[in-house]
C-alpha cells in the first residue's frame, strides 16, 4: 500500500506515492531522479547517502521517506549552484580530495552542515564533523584540507 | 629531469561531474523497460545439490527470468578454469550464485528467488589450510586434475605452488651466529570500495552492450564471450564512473549472469549489489595467509640464508589467484640481499570466498610478515633496525633475492627519507614508538593502445582502453599527450570507458595504467606531432627537424617569433589529411632472474621497474587496553618520476590508510563452516577521517629509463604494502615481541602482553 | 499498512493503543528492516514532532529530558554537559553526526540494546522512564524497564515520553568511557559510566557504576558506593575494577572474547571513576571524556 506524500526537495515541491517502508535514498533516487545521492551500505555506516533535512545531515538510507513531510531536504544537487561550483565542491576539486567520487555528495553534504554551524571549524572539529563519511581513496587529507580551505575562505 | 607538472592545480576533468552529483555510476542509469536482477546464493559452504527446480519460480507474477547453469553454456572460467557462472552440481562458498532472476522490480525478483527450490546434501567444509593439506583431507575440487590451467602446479587441495630455490640454504644456515624463526598468520580482508558494483545490459538484436563497474572492461568482455559463446564484436562493455575497485572490481564478474539474464528476459536488465553481498559474493577479497620464516645471519648483520613457506588461503576458486605463491614468495624474501634462500608457498582450496587481486596481492600481509621478522634478526644482534636495512636492503648496481641486479634504484633514499621525515630519534613517550619497514613492487607491463586525435580547432580526444576508477587516468594520460604535442591538459577529453571504441587494455589493474597506456598514449601523440611538424614547417619555410611544439604553437627552433599556433594548424589538417594518431608500442622485457630454480614460475623473479618504499610510523599503545593509534606516517616511495604529483600523493595517502586499516581493525571472520559472520561496515571496520593521522610523503624521483614514459614508474599498488609492517614494528618496540597475527586487534595486542600469542 | 505523523500525544497513544508502533529518528527501525532482522511494522505513528516529547527542561527534583531529544542536543545542552555529564558523554560517541541529529534518547531506551551507550550514564545518574498510554502514566526504574536484550517491560501501547533525572548532590561528577577499536562509527565494546561525590576532605562520599555491553541487560554494579566510600579517587581504581570485572557476565562474539570484555569493562570503569571524580572536584574535562583525557582509541 503506498501513500500520497509531500516532499520538499532542493525547493521543490514533489508529490510522490510512497510505500510505507520506503527510505528517503530510495525515493530521491527512484522517483525523482536525483542520483547524485549514493547507496553504499544500508545501515548508515558509510555516508554516502547523507543528504540534509532541515540544514541537519542525516543518512537518507534509514530514513522513512513518510518522515520528511514537511521538512526541507537537500541533496548535492540542491546545494550545486547555477552556474558553477560551490565553494566546498571547487576546494574538494583544487585539493585533490575526490577520486573515484563515490563518497563525495556525502563528504559535501557533511561539511556543508558543519560549515553551516560552525564556520571556522578547528581541524578536529572537522574530523568529528566528516566522521561519518567513509573514503577509501583518499585517506582523507585533501579532503580534510578542503574543508579547511573553504572554511578559511569563508 | 623536471617535474612535468611542477606545482601546478590540475583538477581531474571528471571532477565537476562527481561533486555536482550528476555523474553517472552504473546504479545511476536506467533504460526503458529496465528490469532488476538477484540471485540466489549458496547460504552454504560445501554441499552437494539434489535439487534445483526453478519452474515455481518462473511462474511467480512480474518474473521474466529465471536462469541456473542448466540455461547457460557448459564453460569454465578463472586462471584455473575451475568455476561456472552458476553452481553446478557442487557448492564450495557461500556467497556462489544457484539461479539468477531478473522482474519487474525488487520485491518480485525476491519472490522469485523464494520460489526456487534449492536443496543440498551438506559436504564437510574445508576451512584450515594445513588440514587442507593433509593426507586424505577433503577435496574442494573432486575434478582438479580435469581442470585446464596453464604453468600452475597442483595436487589436491594446492591450487597453485611456486618454490624459488638459490645458492645453498643449508651451507647459509651453517655459516649464520644466529637463525631465527617466526612463524605469522594473517585473517582475509575485503577491497571494501564504497560504490557496490552494478552491471546493466542490454541486448539490440544480437549484440549486448554492458554497463558494468569493472576495472578491467576488456577482461570483462573477453569473460562474457567466452561463457556465452559470443564473438568479441557482438559483446560491448561500457564503464561510467567507478565508485573505487582496489582490485575487488578486477576480473570478469557478473557481466556475464546479466547479459544472460537479459536476453532471456527480452528487456534491459540491471543488477546493483547490497553492501553485503559486495562482502560475500566476489571472488576477490585479500587472502588470509600462514608465513613461516627462517633466516640465518652473522653477528655483523649479514644474512646468510633464508628458508620459507608460505599458505595462502585460496578460497573456493582461483579466479586470477595462480600467481599469488610467486608473488607471495617474492615479498617474502624481499628487497634484500641474500644469496642462500628456499622458498616453497602453496594456494590453498577452501570452501571459502575466492581469493583474488586486491591492491598489491600478498604484499602488505607478506611484507608485515618479512618486516616483522627482519625486526627480530635485528634484535637477536642487538642492532638498530634501521642500520639493519641500511645494510642489507638492495642498493644501485646490487643483486637482489632471485639474482636480478639492480638499475639505479632509490629504496636507500626511501629509508634515510621516511626517517628524517617521521624525526625518528625523537624523544618519546613510553607509551609510544616508531616503527620501520620496508616494501617493494614490480611493475606489469602489458599490451595496450591508443587513438589521440587533434580536431579543427585544435582540442583533442585521447580514446584508449584505460579504466578509471579513481587513480587518474583521466589526468594522467592527457598530461602526457599535453607534453608531446606541446599543449595543456585541459586540451583533452579522455575517452576510456568503451571496449567497442577503445583498443585493448588491461584496465586498472597491477597499477599498469602510465607504463602500458601511458606509452601508448605517447607514442599516438608523437605521431600527431610528426604531422603538426610537418604542417608547421612547411607553413614557416622551415625544416620539420627545427620545428619546436610548445605553448599551444609550432614554432622554429630558436626563434619562437616564427610560429604558427596548433589550433592553426588543426584547422588546416581537418581539410585535408586530419590529425590522427594511435599507439600501442612494444611493452619492456621482464629481465631475467639469474641462478634462480623456480618450479610453478610465473614471471615474476624478475622485475621490470620495481617500485620501492619505506613507510615510519609513530603510535600510541593504550597499555590497559591493547588498543594502538596511529600517530603519524611517512612514507616514501620510488616510483620514478612522478608525472601528476596531485594523483600520486593521493594514491600514497590513500595506501597508507588501507593499509592502517589492514593492520589493526579490518579481517573478515569467518565461522567453522566458512561463512563470513562480519559482511557490513559496522564490524568491517574501515579507518574513518577521525582516526586518518597526518601522513607525510615523499617521492624518491629517480629517472628510471625503460618503464614509463619520462622515467615513470607505477605507484597505486605501491602504497599498500609497507604501512602494516611498520606499525606491528612500532607495537614490537613497546610490547617486546611481535603480534604476530593480522589485523593486529586490540585484544590481539592485549593478548600478548598477557604473555598469549605472539610470534 | 498505514503511517502517522501525530500532531499530539494524545493521537499518538490512540495510535498505540490501535496497534502501530511508534518511530522517532527511525535509525534502527529501517535498518532493521532493510538487512532482515525484524519486518517493519505494518502501522506506524511518527512521535519525532511532538513538542512535548523534544522538551529539555527542569523539574522540581531535577531534569525531565523528552524521549525525542536527539543524541546532538544531549551532547551540547548546557543542563547536561554541566550536571550529568556521562549522559553528553555518550551522546556524544553515539555513531557520526547524522546518526546523532536523528538518533532519539527514548528511541535508544526503548531499543534496550545492552551495547547502548546512554544507558548506563542513565543508570548511574538515577534516571527513571516515564512511560504513558491511553489507560494513563507511570514511571519505571530503568532496572525493570530493561528485561533483557532489546526486550523492555513496557506494554505494547504504552510510549516513553520522558526520562528524568534526579538533581545532582553537590560535589558531584559523572563519566562514560567506552572501548572503541576507531574514533567514530563505533559501537561499544564495553562501556562504563561512573558518578562520583565528594566530600569535604576530598575523599568519595558516595558514587555509582553501571555498565554497557557486558550483560544482557544494561547492569549496575552492586557494593560500588560501599567499596569507593572514605577512600581517595586516586585509591579505588583497582578496587572498582576488580569489582566490576566481577559483575560481569560478558559473551564472547566478533567484537571481544569474554575475557577481554571482562578485563576491559574494568579498565573503562576505573576510568570512568577517575574522570567523574575529576568532574566532582571542579575539573573540566570536555565532552566526550574519551578523546579529552587520551582514553582508549584516542588520539
Amino acid at each position: 500500500m503506498t501513500e500520497p506524500v509531500m516532499l520538499t526537495v532542493n525547493g521543490i515541491d514533489y508529490r510522490v506515492n510512497v510505500d510505507m517502508g520506503r527510505n528517503l535514498l530510495s525515493v530521491l533516487r527512484n522517483e525523482l531522479g536525483l542520483t547524485g545521492t549514493k547507496e553504499g551500505c544500508d545501515d548508515s555506516e558509510c555516508g554516502a547517502c547523507m543528504v540534509l533535512l532541515d540544514g541537519q545531515p542525516v543518512n537518507s538510507c534509514s530514513y522513512l521517506a513518510l518522515q520528511a513531510q514537511g521538512r526541507s531536504v537537500t541533496t548535492v544537487e540542491g546545494l550545486t549552484p547555477a552556474d558553477g561550483l560551490h565553494p566546498l565542491q571547487r576546494s574538494l576539486l583544487e585539493q585533490g580530495g575526490v577520486q573515484c567520487g563515490f563518497c563525495t555528495p556525502g563528504i559535501i553534504m557533511s561539511a556543508r552542515a558543519l560549515l553551516d554551524r560552525n564556520p571556522s571549524p578547528s581541524e578536529e572539529e572537522i574530523r568529528i564533523g566528516l566522521s561519518g563519511n567513509l573514503c577509501r581513496c583518499t585517506g582523507y587529507a585533501k579532503i580534510l584540507a578542503a574543508v579547511a580551505q573553504t572554511a578559511s575562505d569563508g | 629531469m623536471p617535474l612535468l607538472t611542477e606545482s601546478k592545480h590540475f583538477i581531474r576533468p571528471d571532477g565537476p561531474d562527481k561533486v555536482t552529483g550528476s555523474g553517472r555510476y552504473v546504479a545511476d542509469i536506467s533504460l526503458t523497460g529496465m528490469l532488476t536482477a538477484k540471485f540466489l546464493y549458496a547460504g552454504v559452504s560445501h554441499a552437494r545439490i539434489t535439487r534445483l527446480d526453478i519452474s515455481a519460480a518462473r511462474q511467480v507474477p512480474g518474473v521474466f527470468a529465471v536462469l541456473t547453469q542448466e540455461d547457460v553454456p557448459e564453460r569454465r572460467f578463472g586462471s584455473v578454469a575451475d568455476r561456472t557462472l552458476f553452481a553446478k552440481d557442487v557448492v564450495r562458498f557461500e556467497g556462489e550464485v544457484i539461479a539468477a532472476v531478473a522482474a519487474v522490480d525488487a520485491e518480485a525478483a525476491q519472490q522469485g528467488l523464494d520460489a526456487v527450490v534449492f536443496e543440498y546434501e551438506p559436504l564437510p567444509a574445508v576451512t584450515d589450510l594445513e588440514a587442507a593439506i593433509a593426507d586424505g583431507a577433503q577435496l574442494v575440487h573432486e575434478g582438479w586434475a580435469d581442470y585446464e590451467a596453464a604453468d600452475v602446479e597442483r595436487d589436491g587441495n594446492i591450487a597453485s605452488f611456486t618454490s624459488m630455490i638459490r645458492g645453498d640454504v643449508e651451507a647459509g644456515m651453517a655459516e649464520a651466529d644466529h637463525v631465527v624463526s617466526s612463524r605469522y598468520v594473517s585473517d582475509a580482508s575485503q577491497p571494501a570500495p564504497i560504490e557496490p558494483r552494478g552491471v546493466l545490459a542490454q541486448w539490440e538484436g544480437d549484440r549486448v552492450t554492458i554497463w558494468s563497474s569493472t576495472q578491467v572492461p576488456f577482461q570483462a568482455r573477453d569473460g562474457v564471450c567466452e561463457t556465452l559463446d559470443l564473438p568479441t564484436n557482438r559483446v560491448r562493455v561500457i564503464v561510467p564512473h567507478m565508485g573505487g575497485g582496489f582490485g575487488g572490481k578486477c576480473g570478469f564478474h557478473y557481466e556475464a549472469h546479466v547479459a544472460a539474464l537479459a536476453r532471456a528476459a527480452r528487456r534491459p536488465v540491471r543488477l546493483v549489489f547490497s553492501r553485503q553481498e559486495e562482502f560475500i559474493a566476489p571472488d576477490r577479497r585479500r587472502e588470509g595467509m600462514i608465513i613461516e620464516i627462517t633466516t640465518g645471519l652473522r653477528n655483523d648483520g649479514t644474512l646468510t640464508a633464508r628458508r620459507a613457506r608460505v599458505l595462502l588461503d585460496n578460497g573456493a576458486y582461483s579466479s586470477d589467484a595462480s600467481f599469488f605463491p610467486h608473488m607471495a614468495a617474492m615479498q617474502t624474501l624481499g628487497p634484500y640481499k641474500i644469496d642462500n634462500i628456499h622458498v616453497e608457498a602453496s594456494s590453498i582450496y577452501t570452501n571459502r570466498q575466492p581469493s583474488g587481486s586486491v591492491r598489491a596481492p600478498t604484499a602488505p600481509q607478506a611484507c608485515w610478515a618479512l618486516e616483522s621478522h627482519t625486526d627480530e634478526l635485528a634484535a637477536a644482534i642487538g642492532m638498530d633496525p634501521v642500520a639493519f636495512r641500511q645494510q642489507n636492503c638492495v642498493d644501485t648496481g646490487e643483486t637482489g633475492v632471485a639474482g636480478q641486479v639492480y638499475d639505479e634504484i632509490g629504496l636507500q633514499d626511501c629509508i634515510r627519507e621516511a626517517v628524517s621525515a617521521i624525526d625518528y630519534s625523537q624523544e618519546l613517550d613510553e607509551n609510544e614508538a616508531i616503527g620501520v619497514a620496508v616494501g617493494w613492487w614490480p611493475s606489469f607491463p602489458g599490451p595496450s593502445g591508443a587513438f589521440v586525435k587533434i580536431d579543427s580547432d585544435g582540442k583533442g580526444v585521447i580514446t584508449t582502453g584505460a579504466q578509471e576508477c579513481g587513480t587518474g587516468s583521466v589526468m594522467t594520460l592527457p598530461i602526457l599527450a599535453a607534453v608531446e604535442l606541446g599543449m595543456e591538459p585541459e586540451d583533452f577529453e579522455l575517452v576510456y570507458q568503451d571496449t567497442s571504441a577503445a583498443p585493448y587494455d588491461e584496465g586498472a589493474t597491477g597499477s599498469q595504467t602510465i607504463l602500458n597506456n601511458g606509452r601508448a598514449t605517447v607514442e599516438a601523440a608523437q605521431q600527431i606531432a610528426v604531422q603538426l611538424k610537418s604542417l608547421a614547417a612547411e607553413k614557416l619555410e622551415a625544416s620539420p627537424d627545427d620545428i619546436v611544439l610548445a605553448d599551444g604553437k609550432a614554432h622554429v627552433a630558436g626563434s619562437p617569433e616564427l610560429a604558427v599556433s596548433i589550433a592553426d594548424l588543426a584547422g588546416v589538417a581537418a581539410e585535408g589529411e586530419m590529425l590522427l594518431g594511435k599507439g600501442s608500442g612494444t611493452p619492456p622485457e621482464y629481465p631475467s632472474a639469474v641462478g634462480v630454480d623456480c618450479i610453478g614460475d610465473r614471471g615474476l623473479s624478475g622485475w621490470v621497474g620495481p617500485q620501492f618504499s619505506c613507510h615510519a610510523v609513530k603510535i600510541r599503545l593504550d597499555r590497559e587496553t591493547g588498543v594502538v593509534r596511529v600517530l603519524d606516517v611517512s612514507a616514501a616511495h620510488d616510483s620514478g618520476v612522478i608525472i601528476n604529483p596531485i594523483g600520486a600523493s593521493g594514491q600514497v595517502e590513500g595506501g597508507v590508510l588501507m593499509g592502517i586499516g589492514q593492520a589493526l581493525t579490518e579481517r573478515t571472520v569467518y565461522s567453522e563452516d566458512g561463512a563470513q559472520e562480519n559482511p557490513a561496515f559496522l564490524d568491517y571496520k574501515l579507518q574513518t577521517i577521525a582516526d586518518a593521522p597526518p601522513i607525510r610523503v615523499h617521492f624518491v624521483e629517480i629517472f628510471t629509463p625503460g618503464v614509463g614514459p619520462h622515467g615513470s614508474k607505477p605507484i597505486a599498488e605501491a602504497p599498500n604494502v609497507a604501512t602494516a609492517a611498520a606499525i606491528s614494528n612500532a607495537i614490537t618496540k613497546l610490547v617486546g615481541r611481535p603480534v604476530a597475527q593480522l589485523p593486529m586487534t586490540a585484544e590481539r595486542v592485549w593478548g600478548l602482553m598477557q604473555g598469549r600469542g605472539g610470534g | 499498512m498505514s503511517f502517522m505523523i501525530a500532531g499530539s500525544l494524545e493521537e499518538a497513544l490512540t495510535a498505540l493503543a490501535a496497534g502501530a508502533r511508534p518511530v522517532a529518528g527511525g535509525t534502527d527501525l529501517v535498518v532493521g528492516a532493510r538487512q532482515g532482522k525484524a519486518p517493519l511494522p505494518t502501522s506506524l505513528v511518527a512521535i519525532d514532532r511532538l513538542a512535548e516529547l523534544t522538551q529539555i527542561e527542569p523539574t522540581d527534583g531535577g531534569i525531565r529530558i523528552g524521549a525525542s531529544v536527539t543524541h546532538a542536543r544531549l551532547l551540547t545542552d548546557p543542563t547536561i554537559v554541566s550536571d550529568y555529564t556521562a549522559l553528553a558523554d555518550a551522546a556524544a560517541l553515539v555513531g557520526s553526526p547524522s546518526t546523532r541529529n536523528v538518533g532519539t534518547l527514548g528511541g535508544n531506551v526503548m531499543n534496550a540494546s545492552p551495547a547502548m551507550d546512554t544507558g548506563a550514564p542513565l543508570m548511574v545518574l538515577g534516571a527513571v522512564a516515564e512511560v504513558q498510554s491511553e489507560r494513563g502514566s507511570r514511571t519505571v526504574d530503568l532496572s525493570d524497564l530493561w528485561t533483557g536484550p532489546g526486550q523492555t517491560s513496557a506494554k505494547v501501547d504504552e510510549l516513553c515520553v520522558a526520562i528524568d533525572l534526579p538533581s545532582r548532590p553537590a560535589r558531584s561528577g559523572s563519566a562514560y568511557v567506552r572501548l572503541e577499536y576507531r574514533r567514530a562509527m563505533e559501537i561499544a565494546v564495553v562501556g562504563a559510566a561512573a558518578s562520583v561525590t565528594l566530600a569535604d576532605d576530598g575523599t568519595i562520599s558516595d558514587g555509582s557504576v553501571a555498565l554497557s555491553a557486558v550483560a544482557p541487560t544494561i547492569i549496575e554494579v552492586d557494593g560500588v558506593a560501599e567499596l569507593m566510600a572514605g577512600h581517595l579517587p586516586d585509591a579505588v581504581g583497582a578496587a572498582i575494577a576488580a569489582a566490576v570485572a566481577e559483575a560481569a557476565e560478558p559473551i564472547s562474539d566478533l567484537r571481544a572474547s569474554d575475557s577481554y570484555r571482562r578485563h576491559t569493562v574494568g579498565v573503562m570503569a576505573a576510568r570512568a571513576v577517575d574522570a567523574a571524580a575529576r568532574r566532582a572536584a571542579g575539573e573540566e574535562i570536555s565532552v566526550p571524556v574519551n578523546r579529552a583525557i587520551g582514553v582508549g582509541a584516542s588520539r
